[in-house]
């Protein structure tokens, strides 16, 4: 197996308490991996501890993306190197217009890769013609990031940095949370859309809804912080009818 | 591409932006690509008269296409001379003679530029003709 990213013994907590007890995880370059889980059981601490936010403090444990520890990074560094988070809560920053905030990473991170950045008309360009696919309003360009965007449209806004910025590891917190059906299905478009082969997905959901449209390699089943089960897409519907409570730790 | 081809371009770019201020950044990132001059080729005969900040042009005439360099010292005078030395420069002396400065309407930012700022722009536009001129004219 081809590791891209691998998860050792993460210990880590938010304020005073204690989330992730221990998980390992490791993720195969290319592949889907879904992240299933009651609540609670640290799913969403996991993905913010894999891109360095500032609410995590890990106590033990390693992570490693392409061989080299990033447990020290700043966040920005990770996603400069390719992680890319896609928030369960999106932040609203009044004042900050969506497309400059974009075009500003996308160009960060080109600068970090060494390559030219991209002007204004070049970027709106590749900008609508993403907003098209994803069924945004243009106006979408101009207004400032999140601000009275709704529920759908914030998630469809992830999707579309997503596609932007085209990162290697993709982390997806709850996209599908409060979505309705043509979102979910416009939201599940722009992700395949970003499946290669090569590129890494990292989907934590609540429901198997949105593992119809994206379909998953591995599931692996988090629980009181740690990675209790893992096993292909066949354990989907076991756990629809059953529940987590009947999974036993491996 | 020819002339008029490349305002084409330029306006499907300028026609992205909706409001005026857009198109103005737009401009300032365009001056990104600026270039400068050399301090001696910074004088009299070379300074654009009139601009609302100080600008130069360099004219030179190589078998009959002119090629223009220029160094603008505001954000605003960087991008501009980018765009304009894009329609302009490397062009055979006669295409630039030939062409109908009012065409430069069609990129729709002239009327934004300040009354000020449209004098700069005529004032390059005096000095590329001449140059143009000069330059069929084997002078």
């Amino acid at each position: 197996m081809s590791s891209v990213m691998k998860i050792e013994n993460l210990q880590a907590k938010i304020g005073d308490k204690q989330i992730l007890k221990g998980l390992n995880l490791e993720l195969e370059a290319g592949k889907v991996h879904a992240i299933m889980g009651p609540n609670g059981a640290g799913k969403s601490t996991l993905s913010k501890a894999l891109v360095g936010h500032y609410d995590i403090e890990v106590l033990d444990g390693d992570i490693t993306y392409k061989g080299k520890s990033i447990v020290e990074m700043e966040a920005e560094e990770r996603a400069l190197e390719g992680i890319f988070l896609s928030f369960q809560h999106p932040v609203e920053i009044p004042g900050v217009n969506n497309a400059y905030f974009l075009r500003t990473a996308l160009n960060a991170k080109r600068k970090h890769e060494g390559k030219e950045e991209l002007n204004a008309a070049e970027f709106l360009r590749l900008m609508k013609s993403h907003l098209e696919m994803l069924g945004m309003k243009s106006d979408m360009i101009s207004r400032s990031l999140n601000e009275g965007f709704s529920g759908g449209e914030k998630k469809r806004n992830e999707i579309l940095q997503m596609l932007i910025l085209e990162p290697e590891v993709i982390i997806l917190d709850e996209i599908d949370s409060g979505l309705d059906i043509d979102a979910l299905r416009a939201v599940s478009e722009g992700i395949n859309k970003m499946k290669d082969g090569k590129r890494t997905f990292l989907v934590i959901t609540h429901y198997s809804r949105i593992l119809d449209y994206i379909e998953p390699d591995y599931i692996h089943v988090l629980k009181d912080g740690k990675v209790i089960k893992t096993a292909g897409p066949e354990l989907v519907p076991y756990l629809e009818e059953h529940g987590y409570d009947g999974i036993e730790e491996e | 591409m020819n002339m008029e081809e490349t305002i084409a371009n330029y306006k499907e770019d300028f026609d992205l932006f909706s409001t005026a201020d857009e198109k103005l950044e737009y401009i300032f990132d365009l001056g990104k690509r600026h270039t400068t001059l050399p301090d001696e080729e910074k004088n009299e005969s070379t300074f654009v008269q009139g601009c609302a900040s100080a600008a130069w042009l360099v004219g030179e005439c190589q078998d009959g296409r002119l090629i223009l360099r220029g160094e603008g010292t505001s954000e605003m005078a960087k991008g501009m001379l980018t765009l304009l030395l894009d329609i302009f420069s490397n062009r055979p002396a006669d295409e630039i003679l030939a062409f109908d400065p009012a065409k430069l309407q069609d990129l729709g930012i002239i009327e934004l530029l300040s009354p000020v700022r449209q004098q700069s722009l005529e004032a390059f536009l005096k000095m590329v003709y001449a140059y143009a001129q000069k330059c069929k004219e084997g002078v």
